[in-house]
């Protein structure tokens, strides 16, 4: 594979040379036109071996430069070539001066017809090229869609199977709940009695936390859309996690462009969205950091629909889309790991201190909203969240 | 006078346990009840001045109970509670939320919130 790709590198830098190149190419055919000129000289044009080798540079000159190439060729050997009519007449060889003329035909003949042959050639490379393009496009976008699906299905059993585990294990839960409770009224004032008491109860209320994660994750199919700004919805679920920013030492630095266009939203999902990933940033950056949030609305370009956001079938070339930025300066997620980030249970966090379903339901929802979420490191250092609606006309009355 | 509670729910781990909260605090007398369909007949025996009564039933459903309820003369004064896990604590408040004409508490409930539920529907 590696041979192919240098050969492919080698082609692609020789088949269209550019400005040091090109020059050094141009140099080099001159070259070679001068010295068989000059063994054409010194052997007084009768060895008709180095009279044929002028047809190395000239198909040369045409392979690179095509058809103006192979006729500037043909046209300079001809030249060098012409003066050695005169130095074998005092050696007694008849060479009549329509030979000398039929002989710079000839050189404008194949340095032509090689011209338009690498031309055709290099057009046919052209379009094999853009075909391999095309057809490796499509079967990367074929495996995503694939994996998509893969997800989707995944998803889809897992909220089905969710509602039914969260009703069966709520009521063993309702059951160590109330038993604890029943304890702690009925033991008598021992001091590491009521400390066990107090962890189950803890282990109760994080299982009560998974289940409620569950129930979530089986429930978000409805939307109650509405075509809303995006930057309240921001600005609210910034304010409902204050206090875990606070905690985190994390400052918050928003860039909300107020000229955006609406977008359609359930609002509550939408703020449980934000909700999610803001607190996954304050808890990336425990021990401080900064949360930059910005909002902008652009035209969305081919480059942005096949690499940024790959499951972005939902949008056009063209298409107005809202986005939203959320930079962190955290410690980022390990490259192994962001494949997995949407899948249900999986957590990058400490043992007790994630469900692991808050990316499952974030993607659920932007899924819901025919929206687009995209997570990556950045280079910068920490992880950038970005998320796409499609933008909407703002009504009149608003 | 001790207050009357009548606990409607298929799994019996759950009514006892209720029963035994309950009744330690000293003004409670509970009936457990783990069928449905038997709730009716029980409650008319009992007199209850409050049921608790589960959703998911396998026989019958907690809703299909609270009609009969609703529709027997002699028990449709009777508050109902619903204590049922199709609900989570956050979509509830932890001493029951009034969804549609009935409370709501949400499984796994803690007793100080259960009591607090049942006094605030007996006036207390």
């Amino acid at each position: 594979m590696t041979t192919l790709h240098d050969i492919d590198l080698f082609m692609e830098k020789w088949r269209n040379p550019r400005g040091g190149e090109a020059a050094m190419l141009i140099v080099a055919i001159a070259a070679m036109i001068a010295c068989i000129g000059v063994l054409v000289y010194e052997t007084g044009g009768t060895a008709f071996v180095w009279l044929n080798m002028m047809y190395l540079p000239i198909v040369l000159s045409a392979a690179v430069f095509r058809i103006p190439g192979g006729i500037v060729s043909a046209l300079a050997a001809g030249l060098v070539i012409g003066p050695y009519m005169p130095l074998y007449v005092p050696r007694g060889i008849e060479q009549p001066a329509s030979n000398w003329i039929l002989r710079t035909a000839f050189f404008l003949l194949i340095g032509s017809f090689t011209g338009v042959l690498f031309k055709w050639l290099s057009m046919q490379f052209d379009r094999l090229k853009e075909a391999h393009e095309e057809l490796t496009q499509a079967h990367a976008e074929l495996q995503n869609a694939q994996m998509e699906l893969i997800q989707a299905a995944k998803l889809e059993s897992i909220g089905r199977l969710a509602a039914g585990v969260a009703h069966e294990v709520k009521n063993p839960l309702a059951i160590i709940q109330l038993g604890l409770n029943f304890l702690e009224a009925t033991l008598d004032g021992n001091r590491d009695v009521k400390d066990v008491i107090s962890e189950m109860d803890e282990a109760v209320k994080r299982a009560d936390g998974v289940i409620k994660g569950l129930v979530d994750f089986s429930r978000s199919e409805k939307l109650d859309l509405a075509i809303q700004d995006l930057n309240p919805i921001i600005g609210n679920s910034l304010n409902l996690v204050r206090h875990e920013l606070v905690k985190c030492h994390v400052s918050v630095e928003t860039r909300l462009d107020n000229s955006i266009s609406p977008v359609a939203v359930d609002r509550n999902k939408i703020q449980q969205v934000f909700i999610n990933l803001f607190m996954n940033a304050a808890q990336a950056m425990e021990n401080s950091g900064k949360l930059t949030v910005t909002t902008t609305e652009k035209e969305l370009s081919k480059k942005e629909l096949s690499g940024f956001f790959r499951q972005a079938h939902n949008f056009g070339e063209g298409d107005r889309a809202v986005m939203v930025e959320i930079f962190d300066t955290g410690p980022g997620i390990p490259e192994d790991k962001l494949d997995k980030l949407f899948d249900p249970f999986f957590t990058t966090k400490p043992t007790g201190k994630g469900t692991g379903l808050g990316l499952s339901i974030t993607r659920k929802i932007m899924d819901l909203h025919d929206a687009l979420i995209d997570i990556r490191n950045r280079e910068e250092g920490g992880v950038a969240v970005n998320l796409l609606f499609k933008a909407q006309q703002r009504s009149a009355s608003s | 006078m001790k207050k009357k509670i009548l606990v409607v729910d298929d799994e019996p781990n759950l009514t006892r346990m209720v029963r035994r909260g309950l009744e330690a605090r000293g003004d409670y007398l509970v009936m457990e009840v783990n069928a449905g369909n038997r709730a009716l007949a029980a409650a008319r025996n009992f007199r209850p001045d409050l049921v608790l009564l589960d959703v998911m039933m396998p026989d019958v459903d907690g809703g299909s109970v609270a009609s009969e309820f609703a529709e027997a003369n002699d028990l449709k004064h009777v508050p109902i509670v619903f204590l049922t896990a199709i609900v989570t604590r956050a979509e509830t408040q932890p001493t029951g939320s009034v969804i549609g004409k009935h409370t709501f508490l949400a499984k796994p409930v803690n007793l100080d919130d259960l009591i607090t539920c049942i006094e605030d529907h007996l006036g207390k």
